[in-house]
């Protein structure tokens, strides 16, 4: 079992950190380096999370828990206007992404309103793509119920958030609904404000792992994060993307940030120690997120392995 | 504690949260626009369930425009009059307004904030800026940033002191603005 945590301190000697991840047989998601600071995002074995402690008690770094590494999740708003932005919106996809996630904001072209509310196709498909995803709403609960026409045909969860209370129940297809963050004009600081976006966290964390119980009863033939590395080694290019996180990690897969045409059979080619390619074992397809490449993993059921 | 002497607001339906926020909302952007210490009594009546959206305000007493002797140290000096800048702010209007008068070439810059105009007409009551109408654009402004998005179908009716403004999903019709301003005078009178 994997471990997500989170590791935060000093430049100097943090590639030792990296070499025992390595050697622990674990996996660096993701590296930020801020002037003389470093966050990585790790996965490391359980029963090894010890040793990986010590060294980082070492090095005077912090490693704390990030519950939510290895995933994507879509913050929503109806609009990228000033009435969600900056406050509601993009605190809770900071506070999100300072739980591990990775986290893309989305506005919506045609989402204002009450009965004009609208949500497209693509806008569909491409919230798809993530875990899970966030809708943030206002502070009016006939138009938080009004709005369910724009999360109905969502497949991944869907935790809601606004500002009065409303029973679970008037709500069927969200996941679950956090009260009390609708639409406010200042930063979140108060402690109360900050509860608000624990219980988001929490929300998110319990979406996923519903997602992950569904998923362990047919497990997926390769875990995304030995895809991750297997990319990252036999297609090199991939280091020379622009993003700041070339390879995204899904739960059922990646998404390569390569243009598709160019990098869908060299993608398809990389090859794992017990012979199979990744083109066998999962099917690759264009993102509907600019020109990348989706990995979406088959599951045991289809491919008859389990690596 | 409101700075204001009235600021209603009432909301149809069972949204009792939803106007309590609004009024944070609405405090928290006049303040940030600092439109707060200009705006007297100020009513708000939303229903959701047409929707519209809806603000009358009465603003206090109006500001007076902004002349030259205000930014600056208006003094007769030989060959003319000086203008010593206190307030750098407008000094691009007031540069374009002295132009306008007398002319580029009378109109010398030796220093940062210093002007000098080759003149006997003192320019000390020239107008350098109309505030009046700077404020109601930040108004106008503030209160677009209020309504709900979505609702852009407005109407702004303003005058010197006052303001009445209504944003709605729907076309407005002369039926429901007649309607609103009826509901915002019981309001007013209750």
């Amino acid at each position: 079992m994997l471990e997500p945590v989170m590791f935060t301190g000093g430049l100097y000697k943090h590639d030792l950190i990296v070499e025992l991840v390595e050697d622990l047989g674990g996996y660096v998601l993701q590296k930020n380096v801020t002037q003389s600071e470093v966050i990585l995002l790790i996965l490391v074995p359980t029963e090894d999370k010890p040793v990986l402690e010590a060294l980082s008690n070492e090095l005077r770094g912090e490693l704390v828990r990030a519950p939510l590494a290895g995933t994507e999740v879509a913050v929503v708003t109806p609009t990228l206007a000033i009435h969600h932005l900056p406050h509601t919106a993009c605190d809770i996809a900071e506070y999100l992404r300072r739980h591990g996630s990775k986290t893309n904001m989305l506005g919506l072209a045609r989402g204002v309103g009450r009965e004009i509310a609208q949500i497209n196709e693509y806008e569909t498909a491409l919230i798809n793509e993530h875990d899970a995803a966030v809708f943030i709403f206002g502070n009016f609960a006939d138009c938080i119920k009004k709005k369910e026409s724009l999360y109905r045909n969502i497949s991944v969860p869907v935790v809601v958030t606004g500002g009065p209370k409303i029973e679970a129940k008037e709500l069927p297809y969200a996941f679950e609904y956090v009260p009390s963050i609708g639409r406010v004009a200042h930063r979140a600081k108060k402690a109360t404000e900050i509860g608000t976006l624990d219980g988001i966290v929490a929300s998110i964390g319990r979406a996923l792992d519903k997602t992950r119980a569904t998923i362990a009863k047919d497990p997926l033939t390769i875990s995304p994060p030995r895809v991750m590395d297997a990319v990252r080694e036999q297609v090199p290019d991939v280091e020379f993307s622009y993003s700041p996180l070339p390879i995204a990690l899904n739960l059922n897969g990646v998404r390569v940030k390569l243009p598709y045409g160019a990098y869908k059979d060299a993608v398809a080619a990389v090859t794992f120690d017990e012979g199979a390619r990744l083109g066998e074992i999962a099917s690759i397809m264009p993102s509907r997120m600019k020109d990348y490449i989706l990995v979406r993993i088959l599951p045991a059921s289809e491919t008859g392995l389990v690596f | 504690m409101d700075p204001m002497e009235v600021f209603k607001i009432e909301v149809s339906g069972d949204e009792e949260y939803g106007s309590k926020k609004y009024r944070e909302l609405i405090m928290d952007i006049l303040q940030d626009l600092g439109l707060i210490r200009s705006i007297g009594r100020l009513y708000v009546y939303i229903d959701i369930s047409k929707p519209f959206f809806a603000v009358y305000g009465l603003l206090r007493s109006g500001i007076p425009p902004l002349t030259a002797k205000d930014v600056g140290d208006v003094m007769h000096v030989a060959g003319g009059y000086q203008i010593k800048i206190n307030d750098e702010e407008h000094m691009a209007n007031l540069l374009q307004a002295l132009w306008q008068r007398y002319g580029r070439e009378r109109v010398a810059q030796p220093s940062r904030d210093v002007l000098i105009i080759a003149s006997d007409s003192s320019p000390s009551e020239l107008v350098v800026a109309d505030l009046e109408s700077e404020f109601l654009q930040d108004l106008t402004d503030a209160l677009v940033r209020i309504a709900p998005e979505g609702f852009r179908n407005r109407r702004n009716e303003m005058t010197k002191d006052s303001f009445f403004f209504i944003a709605a999903e729907e076309s407005l019709t002369l039926q429901m603005v007649s309607e609103i301003k009826e509901k915002i005078r019981e309001m007013e009178n209750a």
